[in-house]
């Protein structure tokens, strides 16, 4: 045997190796593919469970195989404001809204999408969930009277008679759009007649048609399609219990935009997988994930770009007002002087949180859009003040004994503050928050509630005096002040367009039905009724008396804006969005899919 | 004076004794040594160990050893009433059946087979989710009810084995009650071997609540050795940085020792109990 034979072999198994390596490293191209790695934000990968955006454990992923009318790029004062995606463009008006279709659109079996597909979407809408009667439906917002098929590519999708909702674009083009060769045997032809009598008068038809429709979306909701049909850019090829693998879907309407032939959305468990995939550079980018500034570090390190956006919601503490003192304006500007909400930030959420600056039920993004400068430099900051704290509580006759604060009648005061199991920024904040309290002469004891789910039944329930809660959900500024003068505080918008109010049913929060802005009285919850029915002109001024009374009652303690941190990863793939690209939050709320699809990430 | 002899005669035996006085004191004396709110520190998250914080800080920049002094309590006071509940359940079922055999036995073994066949930890895990497990006597009650399946057991082979025996067939003959053989006769006989069993049961139980807080599924305190080991791992990264380090070796440390100090210190507490073993040295 020659040198050169003996060295066959090795050489032979050599370059196999080699060969392998290069095709299966995370994101490696090959000549004939692209692979794009990321995690879903919303949905780890669960094997097994359906390909169905109606399933709570289903294998779905917006953006990519999953497809809306438009995708929402959170502008808060503009709830029409949305990235083109099956709808080309569309029109909204005070009744309704006339969507055209992409020129094209294509489901990933060749077949196009139509306007039918549309309806049987709109209708499988109201059975997930939206299915009320009366006032209650006409609440909700997607209040869908009737869609009509104007022509080929065009649809009209009205709101029952009586709403007049101005999210109702919004909620209508955020809706996800399924085939209906796919989905419409699940789904009765008289579906809409079912729909219709959700308004019916009479309280038995009324009744009788959520029962049909919550029937209906709970077999949509467990159906199991035996593949993916997709109108995305990408359709899901397989689903293993660690990864899905999604192809780039041919008949996508803007695929010469599409780069990467492939996708793969990791599973995980936690945000520690996700530090693990980011710290081995596996990831093209990644969606927010709350980590500490240790692991920003070394994600940093491995060579990702961090982007920070506005996310529209806030970690606040909040109080029931029936529960005293929590019922004294001057106690609760009092607690907001002493927790320190840039320290509290630091510790609980130190990547994604920015402490709460100006305290209005918003976050500071939407709080300096709806108020004029000279607005904003005139809300009270709360900074950090213990003596004006002491000042507050004593005018407000309470006393100190030693180092304990005492209520008027003279029993010590105690905080039992309340947060929920596994909310880690939560607890950590609770912590710093009991601390500096106790420090100021409040014993305060952290307690948990074991899951959210029982913790928002508990809230609503008026179990807890003193806890955490998400406030400022937007982004528009109804939806925020919702939070806070909706339901929860016990108003009901009815459907002629009257507000009431109640003390029981929901109330937890129990604030004053009046408050005094520049000393004319307003009532909060007849306000935020009115803001979604108001042009965001019209309801600037509303939202500015909103924005005042809350800084200046406190139903609420903002703790921190959360911010999204995304990530970007730019060795595989480049023109990723950047701080500068316009609609950056929107981008970013939205994912990787969405970039795609506005001509975003190209190979690099 | 056999007592001590028996202890010193290797080194081991001092040590393990040594080890779970310290942390028995930690328990007993810790809240009294850091008395006062554990203080915070945003500036100083994850320092490591200095002269200042001898085993560094943890999220929130409090001093880890404060919380291993303070956190000390709860975990042994749980770990100890659980055993407790453990021993005296499984000792008064195992006791029962093995003297009394027939029905009697058949009952109580397929009760305590029920109870083996139990998932411990998922059982907890559900019920935590109605009961806050805020007070040790909380935990140590979960633990002990469902743990005692394994010592009823032992305790009935010991006592079907007993109760053979010469003395305790002259206590029947006698016409001595149940009871009176059962806790005057056999009670003391099997005393030693239930002890054994008890501080064996200690290390397992300081296993079962520590992973219950580990999990994250019942009550958050930043002084409890599983909730700092949840925060080390799931929150402070210790696993992909070395910032947290100290904060999750800290609590693993403190439960190492006293598995050491048990296992060291049951050396002696065989011999004390086991005439046999004394003769022979």
């Amino acid at each position: 045997m020659t040198r050169l034979h003996r060295l066959r072999a090795p050489l032979a198994l050599t370059a196999c190796a080699g060969l392998l390596a290069a095709c299966s490293s995370g994101g490696k191209t090959s000549s004939t593919t692209l692979v794009y790695t990321t995690v879903s934000a919303t949905n780890p990968i669960t094997a097994g469970a359906p390909m169905n955006p109606f399933n709570a454990s289903g294998n779905y992923f917006p953006g990519f195989d999953t497809m809306q009318l438009g995708f929402d790029k959170q502008n808060p004062t503009n709830p029409e404001d949305f990235f083109p995606a099956i709808a080309a463009s569309w029109t909204i008006t005070s009744s309704g809204i006339t969507v055209r279709l992409q020129p094209g659109a294509k489901w990933s079996d060749g077949t196009p999408v139509t306007p039918a597909d549309v309806k049987l979407s709109m209708a499988i809408a109201l059975t997930q969930g939206s299915a009320t009667v009366g006032a209650g439906f006409l609440t909700q917002g997607l209040d869908i009277g009737s869609v009509t098929e104007v022509n080929s590519s065009t649809i009209q999708i009205d709101q029952a008679a009586g709403g007049s909702n101005l999210d109702f674009g919004r909620l209508v083009l955020g809706q996800y759009i399924v085939p209906a060769e796919v989905y419409g045997s699940l789904v009765p032809s008289t579906v809409w007649d079912t729909i219709t009598d959700l308004t019916s008068t009479d309280a038995a038809t009324a009744n009788a048609a959520v029962t049909k429709l919550n029937a209906i979306g709970k077999i949509v909701s467990s159906f199991s399609p035996a593949k993916d049909v997709s109108a995305g850019p990408f359709v899901v090829a397989r689903i293993n219990p660690g990864s899905a693998e999604l192809t780039r879907n041919p008949d996508f309407y803007g695929v010469a935009k599409i780069a990467p032939s492939e996708v793969i959305l990791r599973h995980y468990s936690g945000n520690s997988d996700i530090w693990g995939y980011m710290k081995s550079g596996e990831l093209d980018s990644a969606p927010y994930t709350s980590m500490p500034t240790n692991i920003l570090d070394a994600v940093e390190g491995a060579g990702y770009s961090r982007i920070d956006t506005a996310s529209y919601v806030d970690a606040a503490i909040a109080f029931n007002e029936s529960d005293a003192p929590y019922d004294q304006t001057t106690v609760r500007q009092a607690l907001a002087y002493v927790i320190d909400r840039q320290a509290v930030t630091k510790v609980g959420e130190p990547v994604g949180g920015t402490a709460a600056a100006d305290l209005t039920g918003m976050v500071e993004a939407a709080t300096k859009q709806w108020l004029t400068p000279a607005q904003v430099s005139s809300l009270n900051p709360y900074a950090p003040d213990q003596s004006k704290a002491a000042s507050l509580l004593t005018a407000a006759g309470f006393t100190k004994s030693g180092s304990q604060w005492l209520l008027p009648g003279g029993t010590p005061w105690k905080i039992t503050l309340q947060t929920v199991s596994g909310f880690s920024d939560w607890n950590a904040a609770a912590t710093v928050i009991s601390s500096e309290l106790d420090a100021f002469g409040i014993p305060t004891q952290v307690k948990l509630t074991s899951d959210f789910a029982t913790y928002k039944t508990d809230m609503a329930a008026g179990k807890y005096a003193v806890g955490f809660w998400l406030i400022a959900l937007g982004p528009s500024a109804s939806a925020a002040y919702q939070r806070l003068y909706g339901q929860d505080d016990g108003y009901t918008a009815n459907a002629d367009g009257t507000v009431t109010h109640s003390d029981g049913g929901g109330n937890w929060q129990h604030t004053p039905t009046g408050y005094t802005v520049g000393g004319a009285p307003i009532d909060p919850g007849q306000l935020t009724a009115q803001l979604a029915t108001l042009s965001s002109t019209a309801a600037r001024p509303v939202v500015q008396q909103l924005a005042l009374a809350t800084n200046a009652q406190l139903p609420v303690i903002p703790i921190w804006d959360y911010t999204a941190v995304d990530f970007t990863y730019d060795k595989r793939f480049t023109d990723f969005p950047g701080p500068s690209s316009p609609d950056i939050n929107g981008l970013m709320y939205d994912g990787p899919g969405v970039w795609m699809m506005q001509g975003y990430v190209k190979a690099k | 004076m056999t007592t001590w002899r028996v202890l010193t005669r290797r080194p081991g035996r001092v040590i393990g004794l040594l080890i779970l006085a310290l942390f028995a004191l930690m328990a007993v004396f810790g809240p009294y040594l850091y008395a006062g709110p554990l203080a915070v520190d945003p500036n100083a998250i994850y320092s490591a160990p200095s002269a200042q914080h001898w085993l560094g800080t943890d999220f929130a920049g409090s001093d880890v050893l404060q919380e291993i002094v303070i956190g000390a309590r709860y975990v042994l006071e749980t770990a100890a009433l659980s055993a407790l509940f453990a021993a005296v359940i499984g000792t008064l079922v195992g006791l029962v059946a093995g003297y009394h055999r027939g029905p009697t036995d058949s009952v109580l073994m397929r009760l305590t087979d029920f109870v083996l066949t139990i998932p411990g930890l998922p059982l907890l895990i559900v019920l935590s989710t109605i009961w806050s497990f805020g007070q040790p006597y909380e935990m140590a009650i979960a633990l002990g009810v469902t743990g005692w399946g394994g010592v009823a057991r032992a305790v009935r082979s010991q006592t079907l084995s007993l109760r053979e025996r010469g003395f305790l067939e002259a206590a029947r003959g006698l016409g001595l009650s149940s009871r009176h053989v059962i806790f005057r006769e056999l009670l003391p006989n099997l005393a030693p071997f239930v002890a054994m069993n008890m501080l064996l049961a200690v290390i397992a139980f300081i296993g079962a609540e520590v992973a219950l807080f580990f999990l994250g599924v019942v009550p958050f305190s930043s002084s409890n050795w599983g909730v700092m080991l949840n925060q080390a791992v799931f929150s402070g990264g210790a696993m992909d940085s070395p910032a947290a380090l100290s904060y999750l070796l800290a609590p693993l440390l403190c439960i190492l020792l006293i598995t050491i100090g048990i296992v060291l210190f049951l050396d002696a507490v065989d011999e004390l109990f086991n005439p046999r073993l004394r003769e022979r040295s």
